[in-house]
């Protein structure tokens, strides 16, 4: 049998020697390939976190809303495709002006990407449609995290304005400052898979989002103290966490955008550390503080580990990245507490999760990165432990408070003139029936929810 | 109160023959002791509050026969106890304790029915009764007026041994209950033949320690590691910490543990711990600081918010952030670090592996 089909082969090898030859690619072209593979399973990954946003926004809200925050975020997802598409991806990466000085600030060009079919092996180590896809995967990330401000109040068509703005125009340009060669990236910004331009700025546009909604009805009482208001399902919401947390493997070691030397797999290792410590410390300092193991504490924690560990899991040691996760659930479960006392409400802890440990994950690098591997992905230098120097503290402070007071007065800007123009929070009636039943006519789980007038005729 | 009004208070009791005005009585008993509060040595506020608190109860029980007899249903056909349980039993009422009772009745040879029949219908008045006067309810319904908690001496015997047979979780919790019934009414004798048959019952089934501290250590004393107070965080009560379930109970808890091990009859925790100390349980130094922990205790806890609902007199037990000046809650941490040890060595002893 072996015998008969290696004649087989060398006679086809003779009849058609074409065959044999044509597919064997040059090493540049495998190189590109494997990057393109890499890139778009990372993209998958990265698209499959929405499922994660899905589950943890449901579940940590009530059963009356939960159709709305569901499918509201498949529909706004799709709309920041086509807008990204468009506008946004132009702002951030548009190298038409790249002569101008206005480069520091904006990129243009590139609108309604067309990224042609596939690339080029000798200038390109992969296709440009993979990375609009990958890209594209992170400003609707963004946009996700930024709708935990809104729950279980704003109005549908809230959505969708903000939709526009925030993908065109406030994202691209925080993305463009570090990610896509603007004045944050020359200074050498290290923020390797977005603790900032990802998470803070989402987690700074939800923080205007609550500031002009106000809090959900029966969240505070007029002394002053807060009132729990349980999500409907604590299952949803660690299932959530978990897609999150295999998503975010595309998120970190994706940002490397490259098989190269295997470098994205050590990413991915400092992402496990620093998520496991964010869970254990979150959930220990719970148990400390309030004498129970608080679930939804330790969830927090987990993802906050995650937040953190995303700017610096390409710059920093193992035992680096357990600090630095352990830090991060601790600082989650108190900064919690903090926007509680300021009667800011946040239902989804995005404020905590991703804007708080945002910080510190970006902060971190300016005191545990080190030179090796700064030199080694080529961004800045090494932090405080390595170098004794502050140089790299002081610029990740720069993006941490540029891009937070930018994302901050631009969404005030949006949300503030939407909130005059056409409303943004929905009517008392509305937040009592629920969003499903307001903004969208069915409730998500019709069995355990009776309409209003329902029943009365039978 | 001093003491020549209570004398003239307890008269005034003894002498009311209406309902209407025994609930006049336990206001007055209210806006007395709320000015009494700050000022006085906790036991001996304890002591008057609930010696009023019985005397009232026995007031309203002997009214209740007679507006029986008034009915024509005669007068009670045997001897019988009016008991009390939790906090009643254990001399332990606040200003809103609620009704926590049962009857032990003698047996009879002839017209059992009867009796039967006869007990029912006073309980129901008297636990009616008691609720005009503003005693609340017992939530897990252990009242003298459900047929569970009502029988001759020879059903709580068959009723005992079934219990201690098939100690499953419902039980052992009534098995907790009766080791803090005291007898508020009637004959005395017969409340000490039912602790006779649970004492030996108890002794004769170890294993029901165990199932006992199983059942009452899921209530943690309210100190966290750091020895913080952990209070409520969320809800119209943020801020103020849960006295009742948090600090007393538990203590409560193991000190009737320690005493139904030491064969001790004595109902309130205070004389419980005198006595343990006694037989040599527990080592002076140690009741010396229980005593002191739980007496602070029972302050705060007559302190807790109480409300007016319904003309019942209830409280939540729990005790306004407001109301806890900075010296207090350091004594009050210091008191739940002795609770918290107590509750460990008494898991300890009975379960002999640490929580």
């Amino acid at each position: 049998m072996v015998k008969k089909t290696f004649l087989a082969l060398g006679l086809m090898t003779i009849v058609f020697p074409i065959v044999a030859f044509a597919a064997d690619p040059s090493g540049a072209m495998l190189d590109m390939g494997l990057n393109s593979l890499w890139v778009m399973l990372a993209f998958i990954l990265v698209l499959l976190m929405q499922g994660g946003f899905i589950l943890l926004e449901a579940g940590s809200t009530r059963m009356k809303n939960a159709g709305h925050v569901a499918g509201k975020t498949i529909f706004t997802v799709g709309l920041a495709a086509l807008i990204y598409w468009a506008v946004g991806y132009g702002i951030a990466f548009g190298g038409a002006n790249a002569e101008s000085a206005i480069s520091k600030f904006i990129g243009w060009g590139d609108f309604f990407v067309n990224p042609g079919t596939s690339g080029d092996p000798a200038s390109e180590s992969y296709p440009s449609a993979v990375f609009f896809l990958f890209q594209l995967a992170f400003a609707a990330i963004s946009l996700s995290i930024a709708w935990g401000g809104f729950a279980e109040r704003a109005k549908l068509s809230s959505y969708v304005v903000f939709t526009l703005f925030y993908i065109a125009i406030i994202y691209p340009v925080v993305a463009h400052w570090i990610w896509g060669g603007g004045w944050l990236a020359d200074h050498g910004a290290q923020d390797f898979a977005g603790s900032t331009v990802v998470h803070l700025s989402g987690a700074v546009a939800a923080f205007v989002a609550t500031i002009l909604l106000k809090p959900r009805i029966g969240k505070f009482n007029k002394d002053g103290s807060a009132n729990e208001i349980l999500g409907h399902n604590q299952v949803f919401t660690a299932l959530s966490v978990l897609l999150l947390w295999v998503g975010w493997f595309g998120f970190n070691a994706g940002s490397t955008v490259a098989i190269g030397d295997g470098f994205f797999t050590y990413v991915a290792f400092t992402t496990m550390l620093g998520a496991g410590a964010g869970g254990v410390a979150a959930l220990l300092i719970s148990w400390a503080v309030t004498g129970k193991a608080d679930i939804t504490a330790m969830l927090n924690g987990t993802l906050g580990g995650l937040v953190a560990i995303t700017a610096s899991c390409a710059f920093v040691d193992p035992w680096a990245a357990v600090v630095i996760g352990l830090v991060s659930g601790v600082l989650v479960f108190y900064s919690v507490k903090m926007f509680e006392k300021l009667k800011v409400d946040d239902p989804i802890y995005a404020l905590s999760v991703h804007g708080m440990a945002g910080i510190w994950g970006t902060l971190a690098n300016g005191i545990f990165a080190t030179q090796e591997l700064a030199d080694k992905v080529g961004v800045g230098t090494g932090g405080l432990i390595d170098t004794g120097s502050w140089k790299q503290m002081w610029v990740q402070l720069q993006s941490v408070v540029f891009a937070g007071v930018f994302v901050f007065v631009a969404s005030f800007i949006v949300l503030g003139i939407m909130k005059k123009i056409i409303g943004f929070r929905v009517t008392e009636e509305q937040e009592i029936i629920g969003l499903d039943l307001s903004e969208h006519g069915a409730y998500g789980y019709p069995e355990q929810l009776k309409k209003p007038g329902q029943g009365i005729q039978g | 109160m001093s003491d020549p009004t209570r004398s003239q208070y307890a008269k005034k009791i003894a002498s009311a023959d209406q309902i209407d005005g025994l609930r006049c009585l336990r206001d007055q008993l209210h806006e007395g002791m709320e000015a009494l509060l700050p000022s006085r040595p906790v036991e001996q506020l304890n002591e008057g509050l609930n010696e009023s608190h019985d005397a009232l109860i026995s007031r309203a029980i002997a009214i209740s026969e007679a507006e029986m007899a008034r009915k024509g249903k005669g007068s009670p056909p045997v001897p019988y106890a009016y008991l009390l349980f939790g906090s009643g039993g254990r001399k332990e009422q606040t200003l809103s304790s609620d009704q926590d009772s049962g009857v032990v009745y003698q047996d009879s040879d002839t017209n059992r029915e009867g009796i039967k029949v006869y007990f029912t219908e006073l309980c129901t008045l008297i636990v009616k009764n008691l609720i005009t006067i503003g005693y609340p309810p017992c939530e897990g319904n252990v009242l003298s007026d459900n047929p569970e908690w009502c029988h001759s001496l020879s059903e709580w015997e068959e009723k005992l041994s079934g219990w201690f047979m098939e100690p499953e979780w419902e039980v052992v919790r009534y098995l907790l209950i009766i080791a803090d019934g005291r007898c508020v009414y009637g004959d005395p004798a017969l409340v000490d033949s039912l602790k006779d048959m649970f004492f030996t019952d108890t002794l004769n089934h170890p294993v029901i320690i165990k199932r006992m501290t199983e059942n009452t250590m899921r209530h943690k004393v309210l100190v966290g590691i750091f020895g913080q107070l952990l209070k409520e965080r969320y809800g119209e009560d943020a801020g103020s910490l849960d006295i009742k379930y948090g600090a007393y109970i538990p203590m409560v808890n193991s000190i009737r543990l320690l005493a139904i091990g030491a064969n001790l009859r004595e109902t309130s925790t205070l004389e419980r711990i005198r006595r343990l100390v006694e037989k040599g349980t527990l080592s002076s130094e140690d009741g010396e600081s229980y005593e002191q922990a739980f007496r602070f205790i029972l302050r705060l806890r007559l302190m807790t918010t109480e409300q007016m609902e319904n003309g019942l007199y209830v409280n939540n037990g729990k005790l306004p952030r407001g109301k806890l000046s900075r010296e207090m809650a350091d004594e009050l941490k210091s008191s739940l670090r002795q609770g918290k040890r107590l509750q460990k060595a008494v898991y300890k002893g009975t379960m002999g592996r640490l929580m």
